[in-house]
């Protein structure tokens, strides 16, 4: 019979040992007998609470002062029953009440971490409980700094996406009339046009519609980044979704005189997913590729990852690549790195919205990258 | 050996861990001042090489397990299975969010699991102690973050007997959050053997 039995022999607290661990691990060691006697009371607890060892040794743990908290003396009972005890310091503050440490004085009282185990000796019934008690005040502060912290930062992002809602709406509604009128101007509503306003007015019709997918890409981003995007899941094929994005995008490409290679087989592959968001994903990270390449080709790849279990597209590009130090960086919005040097750079947003929109689909997308070397984006999506 | 519990010995090993589970809601409710509901466990018994294959369609991921061994009449290890983010979401809810913020588990967030962990495996294994005489001490709980692999790996033991796992499925529900919850006793044939004899020499 495997007699493994848990606990801590009291000779072992007989001796010094015990109190000499408690000071090595700077913990209070409290023990008690059967009866909820105290029998021992180190040097940890002597400071923390202005009690000698005397004051207190011989009394009823209930007795004590400063006092232990009404569920410390539950969870000692238990102990005492044979139990093994975890105190908390999120549900239970503190085991005893004594003053925090220098330092801390904002905080009402040491905020403790307790594990209390049951004694036993040579027979099973247990003789008594030792509690080990742990100071986590500092801990508990950072922490608390670091929730403080957290907060602000979604108050902050939270203001910044309904300050970008309201102002695309702002926008949205000018550019619509600017564009409509130019469009009955163009058609002859208000009068003839001749071959010299012809061409400015044509301008201005192409100058709105670009203001106009910037001012979508915003909206889109500020949507996700309020968590008002909604996914619409559904069973679609991979390279299909790849296939309709390089059609898309292929006009673009041939006006540059840029090769579009393929590297997938026609076999669908099925994906279970939003397909509106990865086509807007694809045709971002593809118009992205041709955006920035001068020369070459762009390509696209679609794998099986993740012992099948993730479909990943890949869009290498043989463009001017981006500097170490700026990959990091190009996932945030409004973000133009200058090693890219495109003389047409667009807002900056498309990468962002299209990562956020990767991650609200459980997936991601990275990049590999350098100068000179081209730039590799890869989404990775759960199927 | 061999080691098969009958349809009644499983049925009676699933009330006590449902009693057990319920003991322990009671405490967590006491503990965070909030109703915590426990469903019934559904329970299967397996040899310990097939615990991977049996929970790797359940849960994925890194794990947070809190777990303890356990000695005396019968004697083994005990966990309790979370996925990570369940986890953290569970010691948020649980301490009004003060753990777990931004969904990560931080010291205090493991403090609070290591705590249900030692709530939940106490009162489940001591459920043996009280109904069927078997008295069980445990070791000091301990967390940790890894992968299902890692800590199924960390449960087998060459012991030269075969050893079993009984798998109680659960879920923790309170507020809007339902958290599956697993609990693996993992156990050699004899310490399952003790708790068969005790079950069958109590069922009518």
């Amino acid at each position: 019979m495997n007699d493994r039995r848990y606990g801590v022999a009291d000779d072992m607290l007989r001796s010094a040992a015990m109190s000499d661990l408690g000071a090595l691990l700077d913990v209070g060691v409290l023990t008690v007998d059967a009866d909820m006697v105290v029998t021992g009371w180190n040097d940890w607890l002597e400071r923390a609470s202005g009690r000698s060892r005397r004051e207190v040794v011989g009394r009823s743990i209930r007795d004590v002062h400063p006092p232990l908290r009404h569920a410390a003396i539950a969870a000692i009972e238990r102990a005492v029953g044979g139990s093994v005890v975890v105190m908390s310091q999120a549900f239970h503050e503190c085991l005893i009440e004594v003053r925090p440490p220098a330092g801390y004085e904002h905080m009402a009282r040491m905020q403790q971490s307790v594990r209390i185990l049951p004694l036993t000796g040579e027979g099973t019934k247990p003789l008594g409980a030792v509690a080990f008690i742990q100071d986590v005040t500092e801990r508990v502060s950072r922490e608390a700094e670091l929730k403080a912290a957290v907060e602000a930062a979604e108050a902050a992002n939270a203001a910044k996406s309904s300050f970008f809602t309201a102002m695309s709406h702002e926008l949205r509604t000018p550019i619509g009339a600017v564009a409509g009128y130019a469009d009955l101007l163009a058609t002859g509503v208000f009068g003839p046009i001749g071959e010299q306003q012809l061409d400015p007015l044509l301008r201005i019709k192409s100058v709105t519609s670009h203001l106009q997918s910037i001012v979508n890409e915003i909206l889109a981003l500020a949507r996700v980044s309020a968590h008002r995007e909604e996914v619409e899941l559904c069973e679609v094929d991979a390279v299909a979704l790849a296939e309709e994005a390089l059609v898309a995008v292929e006009p673009l490409a041939a006006q540059k005189g840029l090769e579009v290679r393929r590297r997938f087989s026609s076999t669908p592959l099925r994906l279970h997913t939003d397909n509106v968001k990865v086509r807007q994903i694809l045709i971002n990270l593809l118009g992205n590729a041709i955006k920035f390449t001068e020369r070459g080709s762009i390509e696209l790849e679609v794998a099986l990852t993740n012992e099948g279990r993730h479909v990943a597209y890949v869009v290498s590009d043989t463009g001017p690549g981006i500097a170490r130090n700026d990959l990091s960086r190009i996932f945030e919005p409004f973000t133009r790195v200058t090693s890219r040097g495109s003389p047409n750079p667009g807002s900056g947003i498309g990468l962002a919205l299209s990562r956020e929109l990767a991650r609200l689909l459980g997936g991601d997308i990275t990049v590999t990258s350098d100068v000179g070397q081209g730039s590799r984006f890869t989404a990775v999506l759960p199927r | 050996m061999s080691l098969k519990l009958t349809d009644a010995e499983t049925d009676a090993l699933a009330e006590l861990f449902n009693v057990g589970l319920h003991r322990a809601a009671a405490s967590l409710s006491e503990v965070t001042g909030q109703r915590i509901i426990v469903d019934m466990p559904k329970l299967v018994i397996c040899e310990i090489s097939e615990i991977e294959q049996r929970l790797a369609d359940l849960v994925g991921g890194e794990i947070a397990t809190v777990h303890q061994m356990f000695g005396g009449s019968v004697a083994g290890d005990a966990v309790l299975l979370l996925e990570q983010d369940k986890a953290a979401a569970l010691a948020r809810l649980m301490t009004g969010g003060e753990a777990a913020t931004g969904g990560r588990l931080d010291q205090s967030a493991r403090e609070v699991l290591t705590e249900i962990g030692n709530i939940v495996l106490g009162a489940c294994l001591s459920g043996f102690g009280d109904m069927l005489q078997l008295p069980v001490s445990f070791s000091v709980p301990r967390i940790h973050i890894e992968s299902l692999r890692t800590i199924l790996g960390s449960l087998l033991v060459e012991t030269g007997e075969t050893q079993y796992a009984v798998i109680v499925a659960t879920q923790f529900r309170l507020a809007a959050l339902a958290v599956d919850g697993y609990l693996i006793i993992a156990l050699g044939a004899k310490s399952l053997g003790r708790i068969s004899d005790a079950l069958r020499s109590r069922i009518p």
